[in-house]
Protein backbone atom coordinates (compact mmCIF):
# COMPACT_ATOMS: atom_id res chain seq x y z
CA UNK A 1 0.00 0.00 0.00
CA UNK A 2 0.80 3.12 -0.81
CA UNK A 3 -0.12 6.78 0.35
CA UNK A 4 -2.08 8.47 -1.62
CA UNK A 5 -2.47 12.47 -0.05
CA UNK A 6 -4.78 13.38 -2.32
CA UNK A 7 -6.96 10.68 -2.56
CA UNK A 8 -7.19 10.50 1.37
CA UNK A 9 -7.42 14.40 1.67
CA UNK A 10 -10.39 14.12 -0.20
CA UNK A 11 -11.66 10.62 1.82
CA UNK A 12 -11.23 12.48 4.99
CA UNK A 13 -13.18 15.92 3.73
CA UNK A 14 -15.81 14.61 2.34
CA UNK A 15 -16.03 12.70 5.55
CA UNK A 16 -15.59 16.05 7.74
CA UNK A 17 -18.94 17.61 5.52
CA UNK A 18 -20.99 14.37 6.43
CA UNK A 19 -20.10 15.41 10.28
CA UNK A 20 -20.75 18.87 10.23
CA UNK A 21 -24.37 17.82 8.21
CA UNK A 22 -25.02 15.43 10.93
CA UNK A 23 -24.52 17.77 13.64
CA UNK A 24 -27.38 19.46 15.90
CA UNK A 25 -25.46 22.18 15.93
CA UNK A 26 -25.11 23.19 12.19
CA UNK A 27 -29.28 22.07 12.45
CA UNK A 28 -29.64 24.67 15.02
CA UNK A 29 -27.26 27.34 13.10
CA UNK A 30 -28.91 27.11 9.81
CA UNK A 31 -32.47 27.15 11.75
CA UNK A 32 -31.28 30.75 12.98
CA UNK A 33 -29.97 31.66 9.13
CA UNK A 34 -33.52 30.86 7.65
CA UNK A 35 -35.59 33.14 11.11
CA UNK A 36 -32.90 36.03 9.79
CA UNK A 37 -34.04 35.43 5.84
CA UNK A 38 -37.39 35.91 7.23
CA UNK A 39 -36.66 38.79 8.82
CA UNK A 40 -34.74 40.35 6.03
CA UNK A 41 -38.21 39.69 3.96
CA UNK A 42 -40.05 41.43 6.68
CA UNK A 43 -37.37 44.18 6.82
CA UNK A 44 -37.44 44.96 3.20
CA UNK A 45 -41.17 44.66 2.67
CA UNK A 46 -41.91 48.14 3.52
CA UNK A 47 -38.37 49.78 2.05
CA UNK A 48 -40.12 51.92 -1.34
CA UNK A 49 -42.72 53.63 1.13
CA UNK A 50 -43.44 57.13 1.83
CA UNK A 51 -44.14 58.04 5.26
CA UNK A 52 -45.38 61.44 6.70
CA UNK A 53 -44.04 62.36 9.93
CA UNK A 54 -44.90 65.75 11.74
CA UNK A 55 -46.72 66.39 8.40
CA UNK A 56 -43.42 66.61 6.58
CA UNK A 57 -43.26 64.01 3.76
CA UNK A 58 -40.18 62.07 4.63
CA UNK A 59 -38.66 59.67 1.35
CA UNK A 60 -38.01 56.37 2.63
CA UNK A 61 -36.09 55.24 -0.70
CA UNK A 62 -33.47 58.15 0.12
CA UNK A 63 -32.25 55.50 2.46
CA UNK A 64 -32.53 52.03 0.92
CA UNK A 65 -28.58 51.97 -0.06
CA UNK A 66 -27.55 52.36 3.78
CA UNK A 67 -30.75 49.83 4.90
CA UNK A 68 -29.29 47.55 2.13
CA UNK A 69 -25.81 47.83 3.12
CA UNK A 70 -26.46 47.61 7.26
CA UNK A 71 -28.51 44.40 6.29
CA UNK A 72 -26.47 42.75 4.24
CA UNK A 73 -23.35 43.31 5.63
CA UNK A 74 -25.33 42.35 9.40
CA UNK A 75 -25.77 38.75 7.50
CA UNK A 76 -22.51 38.58 6.24
CA UNK A 77 -21.15 38.79 9.74
CA UNK A 78 -23.15 36.29 10.77
CA UNK A 79 -21.81 33.98 8.28
CA UNK A 80 -18.55 35.07 9.50
CA UNK A 81 -19.16 34.21 13.27
CA UNK A 82 -21.48 30.97 12.44
CA UNK A 83 -17.94 29.54 10.26
CA UNK A 84 -16.26 30.21 13.78
CA UNK A 85 -18.61 28.61 15.62
CA UNK A 86 -18.95 25.71 13.59
CA UNK A 87 -15.19 25.42 13.31
CA UNK A 88 -14.38 25.54 16.64
CA UNK A 89 -15.19 21.97 17.92
CA UNK A 90 -15.30 20.48 14.33
CA UNK A 91 -11.68 19.27 15.03
CA UNK A 92 -11.81 19.14 18.71
CA UNK A 93 -14.69 16.85 18.41
CA UNK A 94 -13.20 14.41 16.14
CA UNK A 95 -9.93 14.33 18.91
CA UNK A 96 -11.92 13.81 21.43
CA UNK A 97 -13.81 10.91 20.21
CA UNK A 98 -11.04 9.41 19.17
CA UNK A 99 -11.95 8.76 15.56
CA UNK A 100 -9.22 11.26 14.76
CA UNK A 101 -6.54 9.23 16.20
CA UNK A 102 -7.99 6.18 13.98
CA UNK A 103 -7.56 8.35 10.60
CA UNK A 104 -4.01 9.76 11.50
CA UNK A 105 -3.36 5.95 12.21
CA UNK A 106 -3.43 5.66 8.71
CA UNK A 107 -0.58 7.15 6.48
CA UNK A 108 -2.38 10.49 6.74
CA UNK A 109 -1.04 13.72 7.58
CA UNK A 110 -2.23 15.72 10.06
CA UNK A 111 -2.03 18.69 7.70
CA UNK A 112 -4.49 17.32 5.78
CA UNK A 113 -6.51 15.69 8.34
CA UNK A 114 -6.77 19.60 9.91
CA UNK A 115 -7.98 21.20 6.00
CA UNK A 116 -10.38 18.28 5.78
CA UNK A 117 -12.12 19.22 8.93
CA UNK A 118 -11.61 23.07 8.29
CA UNK A 119 -13.36 21.99 4.79
CA UNK A 120 -16.31 20.16 6.12
CA UNK A 121 -16.99 22.98 8.50
CA UNK A 122 -16.27 25.61 5.96
CA UNK A 123 -18.95 23.47 3.54
CA UNK A 124 -21.69 23.60 5.83
CA UNK A 125 -20.84 27.39 6.39
CA UNK A 126 -20.08 28.51 2.60
CA UNK A 127 -23.52 26.55 1.71
CA UNK A 128 -25.83 27.86 4.64
CA UNK A 129 -23.78 31.37 3.61
CA UNK A 130 -24.74 31.19 -0.10
CA UNK A 131 -28.78 30.51 0.37
CA UNK A 132 -28.66 33.73 3.08
CA UNK A 133 -26.87 35.98 1.34
CA UNK A 134 -28.15 35.09 -2.08
CA UNK A 135 -31.70 35.38 -0.59
CA UNK A 136 -31.10 38.83 0.65
CA UNK A 137 -29.77 40.13 -2.31
CA UNK A 138 -32.26 38.73 -4.45
CA UNK A 139 -34.68 40.76 -2.00
CA UNK A 140 -32.60 43.94 -1.93
CA UNK A 141 -32.26 43.72 -5.88
CA UNK A 142 -36.39 42.80 -6.29
CA UNK A 143 -37.58 45.00 -3.69
CA UNK A 144 -34.85 48.42 -3.29
CA UNK A 145 -33.54 48.00 -6.90
CA UNK A 146 -30.05 47.74 -5.86
CA UNK A 147 -27.49 45.76 -8.55
CA UNK A 148 -26.09 42.29 -7.49
CA UNK A 149 -22.75 42.74 -8.31
CA UNK A 150 -21.77 44.30 -4.64
CA UNK A 151 -23.75 41.16 -2.98
CA UNK A 152 -21.67 39.01 -4.89
CA UNK A 153 -18.43 40.75 -4.23
CA UNK A 154 -19.77 41.26 -0.34
CA UNK A 155 -20.43 37.28 -0.57
CA UNK A 156 -16.79 36.71 -2.03
CA UNK A 157 -15.23 39.09 1.19
CA UNK A 158 -17.36 37.14 3.73
CA UNK A 159 -16.35 33.82 2.25
CA UNK A 160 -12.57 34.82 2.76
CA UNK A 161 -13.13 35.99 6.47
CA UNK A 162 -15.16 33.03 7.13
CA UNK A 163 -11.98 31.28 5.87
CA UNK A 164 -9.59 32.86 8.16
CA UNK A 165 -11.91 33.16 11.36
CA UNK A 166 -12.85 29.34 10.99
CA UNK A 167 -9.30 28.58 11.23
CA UNK A 168 -8.42 30.62 13.95
CA UNK A 169 -11.57 29.06 15.63
CA UNK A 170 -10.00 26.12 15.11
CA UNK A 171 -7.00 26.38 16.37
CA UNK A 172 -8.08 27.86 19.12
CA UNK A 173 -10.11 25.11 19.89
CA UNK A 174 -7.05 22.92 20.39
CA UNK A 175 -6.19 24.95 23.57
CA UNK A 176 -9.54 26.16 24.81
CA UNK A 177 -13.15 24.51 25.60
CA UNK A 178 -16.13 24.73 23.08
CA UNK A 179 -17.94 27.48 24.75
CA UNK A 180 -14.85 29.81 25.17
CA UNK A 181 -13.74 29.62 21.98
CA UNK A 182 -16.78 30.06 20.11
CA UNK A 183 -17.54 33.32 22.61
CA UNK A 184 -14.05 34.51 21.19
CA UNK A 185 -14.82 34.26 17.71
CA UNK A 186 -17.79 35.85 18.17
CA UNK A 187 -16.40 39.14 19.93
CA UNK A 188 -13.40 39.06 17.51
CA UNK A 189 -15.22 39.10 14.51
CA UNK A 190 -17.53 42.32 16.07
CA UNK A 191 -13.84 43.74 17.59
CA UNK A 192 -12.93 43.52 14.12
CA UNK A 193 -16.43 44.59 11.71
CA UNK A 194 -16.40 47.51 15.20
CA UNK A 195 -12.96 48.64 14.94
CA UNK A 196 -12.86 48.69 10.41
CA UNK A 197 -16.81 50.83 11.02
CA UNK A 198 -15.62 53.27 13.53
CA UNK A 199 -12.25 53.61 11.56
CA UNK A 200 -14.74 54.43 8.07
CA UNK A 201 -16.90 56.74 9.84
CA UNK A 202 -13.45 58.67 10.54
CA UNK A 203 -13.56 58.30 14.32
CA UNK A 204 -10.92 58.77 16.51
CA UNK A 205 -9.51 55.23 17.41
CA UNK A 206 -7.42 54.31 20.62
CA UNK A 207 -4.23 52.61 20.58
CA UNK A 208 -6.12 48.86 21.29
CA UNK A 209 -8.95 49.07 18.34
CA UNK A 210 -6.17 50.76 16.14
CA UNK A 211 -4.33 47.75 15.95
CA UNK A 212 -7.28 45.85 15.45
CA UNK A 213 -8.17 48.05 12.45
CA UNK A 214 -4.71 47.95 10.88
CA UNK A 215 -3.73 44.11 11.60
CA UNK A 216 -6.81 42.30 12.22
CA UNK A 217 -9.21 40.02 8.95
CA UNK A 218 -10.70 43.46 7.75
CA UNK A 219 -13.77 41.71 7.13
CA UNK A 220 -15.76 45.18 8.31
CA UNK A 221 -13.67 47.19 5.44
CA UNK A 222 -13.72 44.75 3.08
CA UNK A 223 -17.75 44.10 2.91
CA UNK A 224 -18.63 47.99 3.52
CA UNK A 225 -15.97 48.09 0.37
CA UNK A 226 -17.83 45.39 -1.43
CA UNK A 227 -21.30 46.93 -0.77
CA UNK A 228 -20.40 51.17 -1.40
CA UNK A 229 -21.67 51.20 -4.73
CA UNK A 230 -24.91 50.85 -2.99
CA UNK A 231 -24.57 54.19 -1.28
CA UNK A 232 -23.42 55.46 -4.43
CA UNK A 233 -20.44 57.06 -2.74
CA UNK A 234 -16.26 55.75 -2.73
CA UNK A 235 -14.87 55.17 1.03
CA UNK A 236 -11.48 56.49 1.95
CA UNK A 237 -9.65 53.16 1.78
CA UNK A 238 -7.98 51.26 -1.05
CA UNK A 239 -9.71 48.16 -2.04
CA UNK A 240 -6.86 46.13 -3.31
CA UNK A 241 -5.19 46.87 -0.25
CA UNK A 242 -8.12 45.22 2.35
CA UNK A 243 -8.96 42.54 -0.07
CA UNK A 244 -4.95 41.48 -0.17
CA UNK A 245 -4.72 41.57 3.99
CA UNK A 246 -7.99 39.52 3.59
CA UNK A 247 -6.69 36.90 1.29
CA UNK A 248 -3.75 37.05 3.01
CA UNK A 249 -5.41 36.31 6.28
CA UNK A 250 -7.45 33.59 4.21
CA UNK A 251 -4.25 31.78 3.74
CA UNK A 252 -1.93 32.29 6.73
CA UNK A 253 -5.01 31.34 9.41
CA UNK A 254 -4.94 27.52 8.21
CA UNK A 255 -1.24 27.53 7.67
CA UNK A 256 -1.46 28.24 11.28
CA UNK A 257 -3.80 25.65 12.14
CA UNK A 258 -1.39 23.01 10.03
CA UNK A 259 1.74 24.17 11.82
CA UNK A 260 -0.21 23.94 15.42
CA UNK A 261 -2.06 20.91 15.07
CA UNK A 262 1.54 19.32 13.47
CA UNK A 263 3.27 19.85 16.81
CA UNK A 264 0.52 19.26 19.44
CA UNK A 265 0.91 15.86 20.93
CA UNK A 266 -2.27 14.21 20.71
CA UNK A 267 -1.33 11.44 23.16
CA UNK A 268 -1.89 14.11 26.02
CA UNK A 269 -5.36 14.76 25.01
CA UNK A 270 -6.29 11.07 24.35
CA UNK B 1 18.62 -3.99 26.74
CA UNK B 2 18.06 -7.48 25.26
CA UNK B 3 18.91 -7.00 21.17
CA UNK B 4 17.01 -9.22 19.38
CA UNK B 5 18.78 -11.47 17.10
CA UNK B 6 15.85 -10.11 14.09
CA UNK B 7 16.04 -6.61 12.49
CA UNK B 8 13.55 -4.48 14.26
CA UNK B 9 10.15 -3.69 12.76
CA UNK B 10 9.43 -1.11 15.61
CA UNK B 11 12.08 -0.06 17.84
CA UNK B 12 12.46 2.24 21.04
CA UNK B 13 15.76 3.51 21.53
CA UNK B 14 16.57 4.77 24.62
CA UNK B 15 13.36 6.57 24.91
CA UNK B 16 11.60 9.16 27.48
CA UNK B 17 8.71 10.62 27.74
CA UNK B 18 7.51 12.57 30.60
CA UNK B 19 4.02 14.21 31.03
CA UNK B 20 4.28 16.91 33.30
CA UNK B 21 6.45 15.58 36.58
CA UNK B 22 5.39 12.23 35.65
CA UNK B 23 7.65 9.66 33.78
CA UNK B 24 5.62 7.69 31.76
CA UNK B 25 9.03 5.79 30.12
CA UNK B 26 12.14 6.64 31.26
CA UNK B 27 14.85 5.75 28.85
CA UNK B 28 13.35 2.44 27.52
CA UNK B 29 14.92 0.02 24.58
CA UNK B 30 13.33 -2.44 23.12
CA UNK B 31 11.84 -3.74 19.55
CA UNK B 32 9.26 -5.75 17.98
CA UNK B 33 11.18 -8.01 15.70
CA UNK B 34 9.94 -8.65 12.42
CA UNK B 35 8.05 -11.36 12.44
CA UNK B 36 7.31 -11.86 15.92
CA UNK B 37 4.68 -11.86 17.94
CA UNK B 38 5.62 -9.00 20.81
CA UNK B 39 3.88 -9.62 24.32
CA UNK B 40 3.78 -5.51 25.87
CA UNK B 41 3.11 -6.16 29.52
CA UNK B 42 3.18 -3.69 32.55
CA UNK B 43 0.78 -3.29 35.49
CA UNK B 44 -1.43 0.26 34.77
CA UNK B 45 1.03 3.57 34.33
CA UNK B 46 3.88 1.04 33.57
CA UNK B 47 4.08 3.02 29.84
CA UNK B 48 2.49 0.64 27.87
CA UNK B 49 -0.10 2.77 25.97
CA UNK B 50 2.49 5.62 25.49
CA UNK B 51 5.12 3.31 24.07
CA UNK B 52 2.19 2.69 21.31
CA UNK B 53 1.05 7.02 21.04
CA UNK B 54 5.20 7.04 20.25
CA UNK B 55 5.02 4.52 17.68
CA UNK B 56 1.67 5.94 16.02
CA UNK B 57 3.39 9.81 16.03
CA UNK B 58 0.72 10.29 18.32
CA UNK B 59 3.27 11.69 20.98
CA UNK B 60 7.14 12.50 20.77
CA UNK B 61 9.47 11.77 22.57
CA UNK B 62 11.51 13.57 24.99
CA UNK B 63 14.62 11.72 24.22
CA UNK B 64 15.80 8.95 22.70
CA UNK B 65 13.92 7.72 18.65
CA UNK B 66 11.42 5.53 17.75
CA UNK B 67 11.33 4.11 14.15
CA UNK B 68 8.68 2.15 12.18
CA UNK B 69 9.97 0.26 9.54
CA UNK B 70 13.16 2.32 9.83
CA UNK B 71 10.85 5.71 9.13
CA UNK B 72 10.19 8.49 12.13
CA UNK B 73 6.53 8.12 12.96
CA UNK B 74 5.94 11.72 12.73
CA UNK B 75 6.72 10.61 8.37
CA UNK B 76 3.18 9.71 7.41
CA UNK B 77 4.73 6.66 5.21
CA UNK B 78 5.81 5.14 8.06
CA UNK B 79 1.86 4.20 9.05
CA UNK B 80 1.48 2.73 5.00
CA UNK B 81 1.62 -0.76 6.06
CA UNK B 82 0.89 -0.40 9.84
CA UNK B 83 -2.72 -1.78 11.43
CA UNK B 84 -3.52 -0.42 14.99
CA UNK B 85 -6.81 -1.60 17.11
CA UNK B 86 -6.94 1.38 20.10
CA UNK B 87 -7.82 0.13 23.79
CA UNK B 88 -10.83 2.37 23.77
CA UNK B 89 -11.98 2.11 20.30
CA UNK B 90 -14.14 5.05 19.12
CA UNK B 91 -16.61 4.35 16.33
CA UNK B 92 -18.33 7.11 14.65
CA UNK B 93 -21.85 6.17 15.82
CA UNK B 94 -23.76 7.06 12.25
CA UNK B 95 -21.51 5.18 9.85
CA UNK B 96 -22.23 2.06 8.42
CA UNK B 97 -19.55 -0.83 8.96
CA UNK B 98 -18.53 -1.18 5.56
CA UNK B 99 -18.59 2.34 4.94
CA UNK B 100 -16.35 2.65 7.69
CA UNK B 101 -14.09 0.62 6.34
CA UNK B 102 -14.16 1.90 3.50
CA UNK B 103 -13.29 5.28 4.09
CA UNK B 104 -10.24 3.79 6.07
CA UNK B 105 -9.38 1.65 3.01
CA UNK B 106 -9.35 5.42 1.00
CA UNK B 107 -7.03 6.44 3.86
CA UNK B 108 -4.54 3.29 3.67
CA UNK B 109 -4.19 4.04 0.45
CA UNK B 110 -6.35 1.19 -0.93
CA UNK B 111 -8.43 1.97 -4.34
CA UNK B 112 -10.82 0.78 -6.55
CA UNK B 113 -11.46 -2.73 -7.03
CA UNK B 114 -8.37 -3.65 -4.40
CA UNK B 115 -10.13 -1.74 -1.72
CA UNK B 116 -13.53 -3.10 -1.92
CA UNK B 117 -11.96 -6.75 -1.99
CA UNK B 118 -10.14 -5.98 0.95
CA UNK B 119 -13.09 -4.90 2.61
CA UNK B 120 -15.05 -8.04 1.66
CA UNK B 121 -11.87 -9.53 3.02
CA UNK B 122 -11.99 -8.02 6.53
CA UNK B 123 -15.78 -8.20 7.03
CA UNK B 124 -15.87 -11.96 6.32
CA UNK B 125 -12.63 -12.57 8.61
CA UNK B 126 -13.77 -11.00 11.40
CA UNK B 127 -17.66 -12.30 10.31
CA UNK B 128 -19.14 -9.22 10.11
CA UNK B 129 -20.44 -9.71 6.87
CA UNK B 130 -24.30 -9.65 7.48
CA UNK B 131 -23.38 -6.56 9.43
CA UNK B 132 -21.65 -4.51 6.93
CA UNK B 133 -24.92 -1.96 6.51
CA UNK B 134 -26.02 -1.61 10.19
CA UNK B 135 -24.43 1.39 11.48
CA UNK B 136 -21.61 1.34 14.18
CA UNK B 137 -23.79 2.49 17.16
CA UNK B 138 -26.24 -0.94 16.46
CA UNK B 139 -22.85 -3.14 17.20
CA UNK B 140 -22.33 -4.80 20.79
CA UNK B 141 -19.24 -3.98 22.66
CA UNK B 142 -17.78 -7.41 21.30
CA UNK B 143 -18.91 -6.66 17.54
CA UNK B 144 -17.63 -3.20 17.76
CA UNK B 145 -14.45 -4.98 18.85
CA UNK B 146 -14.62 -7.73 15.70
CA UNK B 147 -15.04 -4.19 13.30
CA UNK B 148 -11.67 -2.62 15.27
CA UNK B 149 -9.98 -5.91 14.43
CA UNK B 150 -11.23 -5.58 10.85
CA UNK B 151 -9.94 -2.22 10.73
CA UNK B 152 -6.44 -3.70 12.25
CA UNK B 153 -6.42 -6.12 9.55
CA UNK B 154 -7.33 -3.69 6.88
CA UNK B 155 -4.80 -3.91 3.24
CA UNK B 156 -2.87 -6.92 5.46
CA UNK B 157 -0.57 -4.94 7.57
CA UNK B 158 3.00 -5.97 7.94
CA UNK B 159 2.96 -4.04 11.47
CA UNK B 160 -0.25 -4.64 13.92
CA UNK B 161 -0.07 -2.64 17.36
CA UNK B 162 -2.78 -4.16 19.36
CA UNK B 163 -4.11 -2.54 22.49
CA UNK B 164 -5.87 -5.13 24.43
CA UNK B 165 -7.03 -6.69 21.35
CA UNK B 166 -9.09 -9.00 23.30
CA UNK B 167 -11.31 -6.75 25.46
CA UNK B 168 -14.71 -6.93 25.27
CA UNK B 169 -14.46 -10.69 23.30
CA UNK B 170 -16.81 -13.48 24.03
CA UNK B 171 -14.75 -16.94 24.19
CA UNK B 172 -15.38 -17.12 20.58
CA UNK B 173 -14.11 -14.17 19.84
CA UNK B 174 -10.82 -14.77 22.05
CA UNK B 175 -10.15 -17.90 20.16
CA UNK B 176 -10.94 -15.99 16.95
CA UNK B 177 -8.40 -12.98 17.34
CA UNK B 178 -6.23 -15.63 18.64
CA UNK B 179 -6.28 -17.24 15.05
CA UNK B 180 -6.14 -13.82 13.21
CA UNK B 181 -2.74 -12.40 15.34
CA UNK B 182 -1.48 -16.22 13.81
CA UNK B 183 -3.13 -15.83 10.46
CA UNK B 184 -0.95 -12.52 10.41
CA UNK B 185 2.27 -13.57 11.35
CA UNK B 186 1.74 -16.68 9.06
CA UNK B 187 1.91 -13.78 6.52
CA UNK B 188 5.30 -12.42 7.74
CA UNK B 189 3.29 -9.54 9.85
CA UNK B 190 5.03 -8.31 12.88
CA UNK B 191 2.66 -7.75 15.78
CA UNK B 192 2.74 -6.32 19.00
CA UNK B 193 -0.12 -6.91 21.76
CA UNK B 194 -0.17 -4.91 24.81
CA UNK B 195 -2.31 -6.68 26.88
CA UNK B 196 -2.85 -7.58 30.92
CA UNK B 197 -4.30 -11.24 29.95
CA UNK B 198 -0.80 -12.97 30.85
CA UNK B 199 -2.17 -16.30 29.59
CA UNK B 200 -3.23 -14.90 26.33
CA UNK B 201 -0.03 -13.60 25.89
CA UNK B 202 1.52 -16.83 26.92
CA UNK B 203 -0.19 -18.50 24.56
CA UNK B 204 -0.19 -15.97 21.64
CA UNK B 205 3.13 -14.59 21.66
CA UNK B 206 6.99 -15.59 21.14
CA UNK B 207 8.45 -12.55 22.63
CA UNK B 208 7.99 -10.66 25.36
CA UNK B 209 8.69 -6.80 27.20
CA UNK B 210 7.63 -6.39 30.53
CA UNK B 211 7.42 -2.58 31.79
CA UNK B 212 7.43 -1.36 34.75
CA UNK B 213 7.33 2.24 36.19
CA UNK B 214 8.39 3.56 33.21
CA UNK B 215 11.65 1.05 32.46
CA UNK B 216 11.79 -2.24 30.71
CA UNK B 217 12.18 -4.91 33.66
CA UNK B 218 12.40 -8.19 31.32
CA UNK B 219 12.66 -8.59 27.35
CA UNK B 220 12.89 -11.06 25.16
CA UNK B 221 11.96 -14.79 24.09
CA UNK B 222 9.73 -15.62 25.92
CA UNK B 223 11.19 -19.03 26.66
CA UNK B 224 14.16 -17.16 28.10
CA UNK B 225 11.99 -14.68 29.90
CA UNK B 226 10.11 -16.70 32.02
CA UNK B 227 12.39 -19.24 34.00
CA UNK B 228 11.42 -23.00 34.13
CA UNK B 229 9.15 -23.88 36.23
CA UNK B 230 7.15 -20.36 36.71
CA UNK B 231 4.19 -18.95 34.40
CA UNK B 232 4.46 -16.16 33.01
CA UNK B 233 2.22 -14.50 35.53
CA UNK B 234 4.76 -15.62 38.20
CA UNK B 235 7.50 -13.82 36.13
CA UNK B 236 5.57 -11.39 35.83
CA UNK B 237 5.04 -10.76 39.24
CA UNK B 238 8.19 -11.01 40.01
CA UNK B 239 9.75 -8.61 37.61
CA UNK B 240 7.51 -6.00 38.29
CA UNK B 241 7.90 -6.60 42.10
CA UNK B 242 11.43 -6.40 42.01
CA UNK B 243 11.75 -3.07 39.34
CA UNK B 244 13.25 0.02 40.85
CA UNK B 245 11.34 3.57 40.11
CA UNK B 246 12.56 4.97 36.66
Amino acid sequence: MSPRPLAALLALAGEAVRDAVRRRLAAALALLSLLALLGVESCTSCGAATFTVQGVPFDATRFLGWTGMILYALLALWVVALSGALASDHLDQALADGSALLALARPVGRGSYALARLAGALAVTLGTGALLLGGAAAFLRARYGLPLGPAVAGAGCAALAAVAFGALAMTASLFLPRLATAALVFVAVVAAAAANAAALSGAELGPLWDAVHRFAPPVGSALALAVADWLGRDLPISPALVVARLALWAILAPALLVLVFARLDLGRRA
Amino acid sequence: MISFARVAAVEWVAVSKRYGRRTALGGVDFALPEGAILGLLGPNGAGKTTALRLALGQSRPDAGRVRVAGRDPEDPASRAGLGWLPERLALPPHARVAGFLRLHARLAGLAGRRAEEEVEAALATTGLAERAGETCASLSKGLAQRLGFALALLGSPRILLLDEPTSGLDPLGVRDARAWIQAARGRGASVLVSSHVLSEVERTCDHVVILARGRVAASGPVAQVVREGESLEDTFLRVVGEAPPA
